[in-house]
């Protein structure tokens, strides 16, 4: 049986498809055999960080409306063979997706794969709550701000009333706080909430903090997942988070501001990327 | 975010839980209470705020020789949180109601507490945690009753305790909401709003370790945080209302 793992956040723009395209390819590049569901309905965008807007034929609206077999709109990856990816319709309305038919969908996919990743889109309406219904897990992306985090919460307390496993009074949706586009020099100056509040607020554990990074806009802009960027620092916090995920015991990095002058970088051979 | 779509915002559901007995050997809280502070002394931390049930079947004295006003007010003082009563004849019972100290029942019979050690003086540099472990009572009694939350409540989220006091274990976040028609009890930090005495009950207190809320009300009366003045934010406080003013006492 397949975990299934949605990313979700509440507010949007916050790093959600960034962070599933990322954390997908990391749990396939580790031989896990993945598949990542765009549920943004109307936008599709994940098709367009994983780089393979040009193959798209039939999407997951299709699939649900028997337009189209399950592995005829899968997208098998060229880069990292065990994974896949199901895109979301650009031209459907969202009233497309029913419980019913991602039901069938997650229930065919969990055959095959180790890992489901559900993009969710922001909000908590419709494709929001379509998105967290069939979780086992949830990565909770929240932005070090005030309205970011009021939405995270937000969304923690929908995971814990209106997942099928909180319906059904099963184990609760397991819980991970991935804290995203993270500036360690304006958290210090006191422009962006630290990291602490952050944790304090949501009380859930703590899965990674992914700078802000250039590279973030690079990669979307070639269709190359950041994770596979091995010089940025956002690529190594997602590989790290990945890793924790899978039960590796990493410290957190990049939290600090860069010390200027070369004697810290040599000492302790840090790296800028 | 669009608030239109209201999701369930709540459900009531019978609970049972575990609560400290403080079984009174002695009738007068001139004396328990000195001999509590020194305990309490020796293991600072220990049931800082705890809610906990005064078990009256070892007292020998008569109803009206028992102060029970002064106890609670002693034991608020000694930052222990009293929320009703277990044991004794019905006159006591009714003696410690009539103070504000509800009769609960507990489940599995008369006897359901077991002992529990105070922390050993040595253990003081690292208090235990204020959640009682082992005894057994429960809220459902007769009375005013209780309803416990031992997750945080999160935005959106609004918690209703009918007829009862609402004792929360863990933060109340910013657009979350507490009603009680009772006492609201927020043993983490208060940051969204609490609304006590929902039932127009004037006497009705709030108390929250850390106080940093959105609102708060007793019986209609509100401030919200703009109108909370020099109230202690950020410290352990009690809401009451004395006539028709809110006050905001720093606890401890
Ligand atoms: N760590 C980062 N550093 C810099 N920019 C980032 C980072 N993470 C995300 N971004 C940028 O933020 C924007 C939004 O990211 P993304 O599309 O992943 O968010 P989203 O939560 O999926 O948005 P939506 O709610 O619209 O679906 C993008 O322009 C992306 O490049
Ligand atoms: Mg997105």
């Amino acid at each position: 049986m397949a975990q299934v793992i949605v990313v979700t956040s509440g507010k949007g723009g916050v790093g959600k498809t960034t962070t599933s395209a990322a954390f997908a390819t990391g749990l396939a590049l580790r031989g896990k055999k993945t598949v990542v569901i765009d549920f943004d309905v109307g936008l599709r965008n994940l098709d367009l960080i994983m780089g393979v807007e040009r193959r798209v034929v039939f999407d997951i609206v299709n699939v649900i409306q028997g337009e189209a077999r399950l592995n005829q709109a899968l997208i098998r990856d060229k880069r990292v063979d065990t994974l896949s990816i199901l895109p979301a319709s650009q031209t459907r309305d969202k009233d497309a997706l029913t419980k019913e038919g991602v039901q069938k969908v997650i229930e065919e996919l969990s055959a095959d794969f180790d890992y489901i990743l559900c993009d969710s889109p922001a909000g908590i309406e419709k494709g929001a709550l379509l998105a967290l219904y069939f979780a086992d897990q949830a990565i909770v992306v929240t932005n070090p701000e005030v309205s970011s985090v009021r939405d995270s919460d937000r969304i923690l307390g929908v995971l814990q009333s209106k997942s099928k496993r909180s319906e059904e009074k099963r184990e609760k949706v397991k819980e991970h706080l991935l804290v995203t586009r993270f500036d360690p020099v304006r958290a210090e100056r006191g422009e962006m909430l630290k990291l602490e509040d952050v944790r304090e607020i949501l009380a859930i554990p703590l899965l990674g903090v992914v700078p802000e990074s250039e590279s973030v806009l690079r990669a979307s802009n070639t269709g190359t997942p950041v994770i596979m960027d091995r010089e940025s620092v956002a690529g190594q916090a997602y590989s790290d988070a990945v890793g924790r995920f899978l039960g590796e015991e990493l410290p957190h990095r990049f939290l600090e501001p860069e010390r200027k002058g070369g004697l810290f970088k040599r000492l302790f051979g840090g790296r800028a990327a | 975010m669009n608030s239109q779509t209201l999701p369930e915002t709540f459900r009531l559901r019978a609970g049972n839980f575990n609560l400290l007995v403080l079984r009174l050997l002695d009738p007068r809280p001139e004396a328990v209470l000195p001999s509590l502070g020194d305990q309490f002394r020796k293991a600072p931390g220990f049931l800082r705020f705890a809610p906990i049930v005064i078990g009256l079947g070892d007292l020998e004295a008569a109803p009206e020789e028992v102060d029970f006003r002064a106890l609670v007010e002693g034991l608020h003082a000694l930052e222990i949180v009293p929320i009703g009563t277990t044991g004794g004849s019905q006159a006591m019972r009714h003696a410690a109601q009539v103070a504000g100290l509800p009769p609960l029942r507990p489940v599995g019979g008369k006897d359901a507490e077991g002992d529990v050690q105070m922390p050993a003086p040595a253990a003081a540099a690292a208090p235990p945690p204020a959640t009682p472990a082992a005894p057994a009572a429960s809220f459902t009694g007769s009375g005013r009753t209780a309803m416990l939350v031992a997750e945080p409540v999160r935005s959106g989220q609004r918690i209703y305790a009918q007829g009862a006091d609402l004792i929360v274990t863990a933060t109340v976040n910013p657009g979350a909401e507490l009603i009680a028609d009772g006492n609201i009890h927020v043993y983490g930090t208060l940051r969204g709003r609490a609304v006590a005495g929902a039932a127009d009950d004037t006497g009705a207190r709030i108390f929250a370790l850390n106080f940093d809320p959105e609102l708060v009300a007793i019986a209609g009366y509100y401030a919200v945080r703009e109108g909370l003045g020099d109230a202690p934010i950020g410290r352990a406080v009690q809401v009451r209302l004395e006539g028709e003013e809110m006050r905001f006492e720093p606890l401890g």
